[in-house]
């Protein structure tokens, strides 16, 4: 905008707190306002003064005018009078010389113009000066018509028509006067007039200024402000954002105002985290390196005993005693062992790789590992299942467990073995259930713990994990397994699976 | 010397020098060995340093080299770098033994020039319990190496 006279000014607008930037704004729009008010109030009055000096004016020329019409109803009183002797014609004359002066003083207090002043004092001058004339002539013409020495001496001011004259210049200078006096006061109102209409010119223009400078300061602040404020907001949510998606940026904010309390908590909260996941990436490695200790560095040895024993009975194999032969043969059988509790320690503690989920043929599955893990003698029913969306190797796993520990569990040649399904919400409940020996219920929970074995551990391979790591598999999908049975009645293995991969 | 290499490379017997520190795996490779019709020579060297001297000390000129690439006291890649830069040693066929894992240092053999590689462990397999990879091996490429070299 202003370039400028911006930034000059922003460097002291920036150093205030937001609520005294938005309290500046207000302020001043609000003096603007009122300032554009009282030119406004000053502009009533003036309007009016000029109502009431009109007003004034008005009664003072209407005084004006009534006050000539006495002098010259007096005037022609006394003229005719003179000429008529009618009685009638002297009451006016008098009636006048009460309401004259009368009247001179009303005008006297209304009018304060000097020159006006000058004007009522001359023309009171005057007209005194008739009266003196025309009051003699009438006092002669009363007395002349009682006796013949008074008609003479009226007849001697009447002679001096000269008077006449003089009276009548008289008049004639008073009316003079007053027009001098009216045109006077129209002069005045005039230029009154067009004073008004400057004025009402100028507060326009003050008026329309005020607005403006108004407006544009109201616009300006309100922009101003509205631009700082979502500018930062925005920066700030684009930094949460950034946080989301595991970029620990942080906001950069120069300001000390009230905004700058949320990007420091913004700011803190992106340093914990960051550090916090660095410190959890630091454990995984480290994790994933023991994984790998284990799976490697522990199984070597093993495997190098194997290859030992297996040796001895490809080179030795005919010429060994049955009794060292057994004995031999046990080797094998714990180094699996060892082996399997190895692989079976890094499944449970999730160690192994990470799959993807995806589409899982379930009943394909399930069918594969029947085919592979259940005798050929016992009877196989799999009922129709659901596709999962999962890591396949876990629902693998999870069959594979349950499916082999109803093999194991099922010592008879007709042996039953059922997969079946249905739906339950937004879950699919699978129950696996065989014939077989069956489990006391006392040891319904125990089964599911790490480590417990319900054989002797040198009686078919049991680590004692498998159902663990079924459990753990199927908790983490935040599904349930129970298992249902009694002794010798068979056992049912029963869970559910989400229908939707759990996030 | 000169004599003594074109006399070597007479003879029917195949040798073949064995560069690997774990004693199982030796016995390994050994006995996979044996199992073959030809019958070979086999050197063992516990080390490349150990490997390194005995091939200057020109006694010994294999027609193949078994490398296990990671071992203490110079590993493979160091020992095939030598034998590369020596001008007697540096066109011997060398079969490279490694882990899964190390890639990196597949891709730097490849580079120094190998025949090809073996991925360990050498020959335990779980489901079949038989030697099956090693013998796999030695029947299939030590056969066809020393067939295509006419020898």
């Amino acid at each position: 905008m202003f370039r400028t006279g911006e930034y000059i000014g922003s460097r002291y607008f920036t150093a205030m707190k937001l609520s005294h930037q938005i309290l500046l704004g207000f302020s001043i729009v609000i003096i603007l306002s009122l300032v554009d008010s009282y030119t406004n109030y000053l502009l009533s009055l003036k309007v009016r003064q000029n109502a009431d000096f009109i007003s004034r004016s008005e009664t003072i020329i209407r005084n004006s005018s009534q006050l000539h019409k006495s002098i010259i109803e007096m005037q022609s009183a006394f003229r005719g009078y003179l000429l008529t002797h009618d009685s009638t014609f002297l009451q006016l004359y008098e009636k006048g010389i009460v309401q004259v002066p009368t009247l001179m003083a009303v005008q006297r207090s209304l009018v304060t113009d000097s020159a006006q002043v000058n004007l009522l004092n001359n023309i009171n001058r005057l007209h005194h000066q008739w009266l003196n004339y025309s009051t003699a002539l009438i006092n002669a013409k009363k007395d002349a018509l009682g006796n013949r020495t008074s008609e003479a001496k009226y007849n001697n001011l009447f002679e001096t028509r000269l008077r006449k004259q003089v009276g009548k210049k008289l008049n004639d200078e008073i009316t003079e006067k007053f027009n001098e006096f009216d045109r006077f006061e129209y002069n005045n109102r005039q230029t009154r007039g067009k004073l008004l209409i400057s004025s009402i010119e100028q507060t326009h223009k003050f008026s329309f200024l005020f607005l403006s400078l108004t407006i544009i300061v109201g616009l300006t602040s309100t922009i101003y402000i509205f631009r700082l404020i979502s500018t930062r907001i925005a920066s700030m949510v684009k930094v949460a954002e950034k946080i989301s998606k595991g970029d620990f940026s942080i906001v950069k904010d120069t300001r000390n105002d009230e905004l700058t309390g949320l990007s420091t908590s913004l700011n803190v909260m992106s340093a914990k985290l960051s550090k916090n996941i660095s410190e959890l990436e630091k454990r995984n490695s480290e994790l994933n390196q023991f994984a790998y200790v284990v799976s490697h560095d522990l199984k070597a040895p093993l495997r190098g005993i194997y290859n030992v024993v297996h040796w001895i009975e490809e080179d030795l194999g005919n010429e060994l005693s049955p009794q060292l032969a057994k004995y031999l043969n046990i080797i094998p059988q714990r180094t699996k062992r060892m082996e399997d509790l190895i692989n079976g320690l890094l499944d449970f503690a999730r160690l192994r790789e990470r799959t993807t989920a995806e589409v899982v043929d379930t009943y394909q599955i399930v069918k594969d590992i029947a085919e592979l893990l259940i005798p050929r003698d016992f009877t196989v029913e799999i009922g129709p299942l659901p596709d999962l969306y999962a890591e396949r190797i876990k629902v693998e796993q999870v069959f594979i467990n349950i499916i082999s520990n109803a093999v194991k569990y099922t010592n008879r040649p007709d042996g039953v073995i059922r997969v079946s399904s249905r739906e339950l919400g937004e879950f699919y409940e699978f129950t696996i259930s065989d014939n077989g020996m069956g489990i006391d219920p006392e040891y319904h929970e125990k089964i599911f713990e790490i480590f417990q074995t319900l054989r002797e551990k040198n009686e078919k391979e049991s680590t004692g994990i498998g159902l663990a790591i079924t459990k753990k598999i199927i908790d983490d999908q935040h599904g349930t397994i129970r298992v249902e049975s009694e002794p010798e009645k068979g056992a049912s293995f029963i869970f559910t699976w989400p229908k939707i991969l759990p996030i | 010397m000169a004599q003594n290499i074109t006399d070597m490379s007479k003879s029917k017997k195949h040798s073949i020098l064995l560069v690997e520190d774990d004693e199982l795996d030796v016995i390994s490779v050994e006995r996979s060995l044996k199992k073959l019709d030809d019958s070979y020579e086999l050197h063992t060297a516990y080390n490349g340093k150990e490997a390194l001297s005995m091939l200057k000390s020109g006694h010994l000129f294999p027609d193949l080299i078994l490398l296990d690439l990671n071992m203490p006291k110079m590993n493979g890649i160091e020992f095939l770098k030598a034998i590369r830069q020596d001008e007697q040693l540096k066109n011997i066929k060398v079969f490279i033994m490694t882990t899964s894992g190390e890639m990196s240092d597949r891709s730097m053999a490849n580079q120094l020039g190998i025949s090809g590689y073996i991925i360990k462990p050498l020959n335990f397999n779980n489901n079949t319990k038989r030697s099956d990879s090693m013998d796999a091996f030695v029947q299939f490429h030590i056969r066809k190496i020393f067939s295509d070299t006419g020898q």
